[in-house]
């Protein structure tokens, strides 16, 4: 750890660097599970079911869906913290510094 | 979790705040002029027109550089230009979200991946994608299951007659029993369905059921011109098994489960 790590994680961890001691004590399972958006879009998808099959109306749908809309950015923003790769946001072509 | 309560939290979730010129992009059509598609982008209405490389078009609107929640509003606006494109282009649709910061980035996009959106293109000519979600009554599956096997009935009967002095053991085999049958009754069904859809199709993908009444979540993609028989198909199969099972049927929508181009994307800062 120090400065090379600094140096490598730089794009990623940008200024929470200061506390990277702390987010490294986090054990693997909870970081796995704070990064996992597998089961809030299994919930989105039953969600909207629901509404199909009329089993919940339009309030309850929008009340609901803005809880999970909730948990996917949290989730996004600890994979941002983490380095991982998320959904959404500007993308370009990779490695290409395409000169017009 | 304070840090994460910093003041950039809601940024993605409020498009129209920075308004830098990105481009959001729905999909990827062979188009060697540029077209205009109105005003019916994500985002409230933003005018939906295309970014052209040699024969290839995306098929953008402007966007402030923003991640997008995939809330219904946001998605069907995704969804609903696709659908206009598609009624005139065969397309390749992008993921929900993708955000290029530039006219420039999404031209090199098109450069890049001439080829492969080429093939694909081709490979798609004219085909689109139904959907067909199946869910079952489950109470009314185990009545009819233990109407026609025999053995679950004579078991039942038994466990029913001698209630007091029936063991467990014989209630857990019951249970096991009426599992099982489900099982292979919900077997039977999906291979039914896809038997019967084998013809009118070109090609199904069976995604993972949502819940637990749903016994099939397909896609499937249909040529054109085979619209109507597999449309013909799927109403004679629900028709079929009007007692027993929920046929959710949709489409057409763009083949979004059957192209599969890895794109070489990146982050850009």
């Amino acid at each position: 750890m120090g400065l090379l790590t600094n140096i490598l994680l730089a794009p990623f961890l940008g200024h929470v660097w200061g506390t990277q001691w702390t987010l490294e004590k986090i054990d693997r399972v909870v970081r796995e599970e704070l990064t996992d958006d597998t089961p809030i879009k299994e919930d989105l998808m039953a969600l909207q079911l629901a509404l199909e099959m009329g089993e919940i109306d339009d309030a309850e749908y929008v009340r609901r869906e803005a809880q999970i809309m909730e948990r996917l950015r949290e989730v996004r923003e600890w994979r941002e913290r983490f380095g991982m790769s998320t959904a959404g946001g500007p993308v370009r072509v990779a490695g290409g510094e395409e000169e017009g | 979790m304070s840090e994460m309560d910093s003041s950039n939290r809601r940024a993605s979730s409020s498009p129209g705040a920075n308004s830098a010129g990105g481009k959001y992009v729905y999909c990827i059509i062979r188009l060697d002029r540029t077209r205009d598609f109105g005003e019916i982008g994500i985002g409230g209405g933003a005018r939906v027109y295309t970014v052209n490389h040699d024969d290839l078009a995306a098929v953008v609107s402007d966007t402030p550089i923003v991640i997008y929640d995939p809330t219904r509003e946001n998605v069907l606006a995704h969804e609903f230009v696709n659908e206009t494109v598609m009624r005139e282009f065969t397309l390749i649709p992008m993921s929900f979200g993708t955000v290029f910061r530039s006219e420039k980035d999404v031209a090199a996009l098109l450069k890049s991946t001439y080829q492969a959106f080429t093939d694909v293109l081709e490979k798609m000519q004219d085909k689109i994608e139904f959907g067909l979600k199946i869910l079952w009554d489950r109470d009314k599956v185990v009545a009819s299951i233990e109407r026609d096997n025999d053995e679950i009935r004579r078991l039942k009967d038994e466990i029913t007659r001698n209630a007091a002095s029936s063991t467990y053991f014989a209630r857990m085999q019951l249970g096991r029993l009426v599992e099982a049958a489900m099982e292979e009754a919900s077997n039977r069904y999906v291979a039914h369905v896809h038997d019967q859809l084998k013809d009118v199709s070109v090609a199904s993908r069976s995604n993972k059921v949502i819940g637990d009444r749903m016994i099939l979540n397909a896609a499937f993609l249909v040529e054109r011109k085979d619209e109507k028989s597999f449309d013909e198909k799927v109403k004679d199969i629900s028709l079929k098994f009007e007692d027993l099972l929920t046929f959710k049927y949709t489409g057409p929508w763009p083949p979004y489960n059957f192209v599969n181009i890895k794109l070489k994307l990146e982050k850009a800062t």
